[in-house]
């Protein structure tokens, strides 16, 4: 860890040591990114775009979890407790 | 014979994230369901609605500390959620625990949405003042415990943490689908 250079010290663009380590974790990261997997040539994505693009599918997926807490509250008020399926689960975790 | 034993116990006793997180999501969706009564008939619609509201945050703070701890303390993000999360259970107790919950989930650099205009000026002044690559602070405002590592580290921590959000969403959403 202390021989990494942190970001503070190389102000001018990105440190010329770890450059090739940062080209490589971005493309890495890349291949997550579902809007840039199929479309881009891999070396035409340059690193903030990457950067953006990944903020931006934080939040979506930060969405879809609201979206889906919303509707899981919604299912289990209307679930009966006491029903088969419920016993089920609930046998399945106490495994 | 030995080494594939040992294989065989290894990979038994250590199953997918996946398992691991929607196990421990079902058992605290069955405690959250088992803890928030429902309303009477007789009660309003408005109250339930409000105890719908509630429990949607209960289950967001348990989605995210389940699939946190779940990962364990092996990732730096993960030490971080689960750090940040506790912190904001020991601060609300049952009676406030929207105000908690608002605490907690405001680390996952969730912002409301009428301050989005007050943050994207924010965000554009610092990305003048930023040096190398302006998209990092933001990066490091969303993952957990961000603040404190360097570029590469942010990185190797965000692939994880994505992969991890994607089993989650993934997980509730089947969870969803399959509840009657």
């Amino acid at each position: 860890m202390s021989s990494r250079r942190s970001r503070q010290s190389s102000s001018s663009g990105s440190s010329r040591i770890s450059d090739d380590q940062i080209i490589e974790l971005i493309s890495k990261l890349r291949q997550f990114l579902p809007e840039i997997r199929d479309n881009r040539r891999s070396n035409k994505v340059s690193a903030s775009k990457v950067l953006q693009e990944t903020c931006s599918y934080i939040r979506n997926l930060h969405r879809e979890v609201d979206d889906l807490s919303e509707r899981l509250s919604q299912l289990l008020s209307t679930i009966d407790a006491d029903s088969p399926e419920a016993a089920i689960i609930r046998s399945l975790i106490q495994q | 014979m030995t080494a594939s034993r040992r294989e065989i116990i290894t990979s038994s006793s250590s199953p997918p994230l996946r398992t691991r997180f929607a196990l421990r999501f079902l058992k605290n969706l069955m405690k959250i369901k088992k803890s928030t009564p429902l309303g009477h008939s007789s009660s309003l619609p408005s109250s339930s609605s409000l105890e719908i509201r509630r429990r949607t945050q209960l289950i967001k703070l348990a989605a995210y500390s389940s699939m946190a701890r779940a990962v364990g303390s092996r990732r730096v993000w993960s030490r971080a959620l689960i750090l940040k999360l506790s912190a904001g259970k020991r601060i609300g107790h049952r009676s406030s625990i929207s105000l908690s919950a608002r605490s907690s989930l405001r680390c996952l650099g969730m912002k409301r949405k009428r301050s989005k205009t007050v943050t994207k000026r924010f965000a554009a002044k610092k990305r003048q003042l930023e040096g190398p690559c302006p998209g990092v602070v933001e990066l490091q405002r969303l993952v957990p415990g961000g603040e404190s590592m360097d570029l590469c580290g942010l990185l190797e921590e965000t692939a994880h943490f994505v992969q991890c959000l994607e089993t989650q969403v993934r997980v509730m959403r089947s969870i969803a689908d399959q509840l009657p």
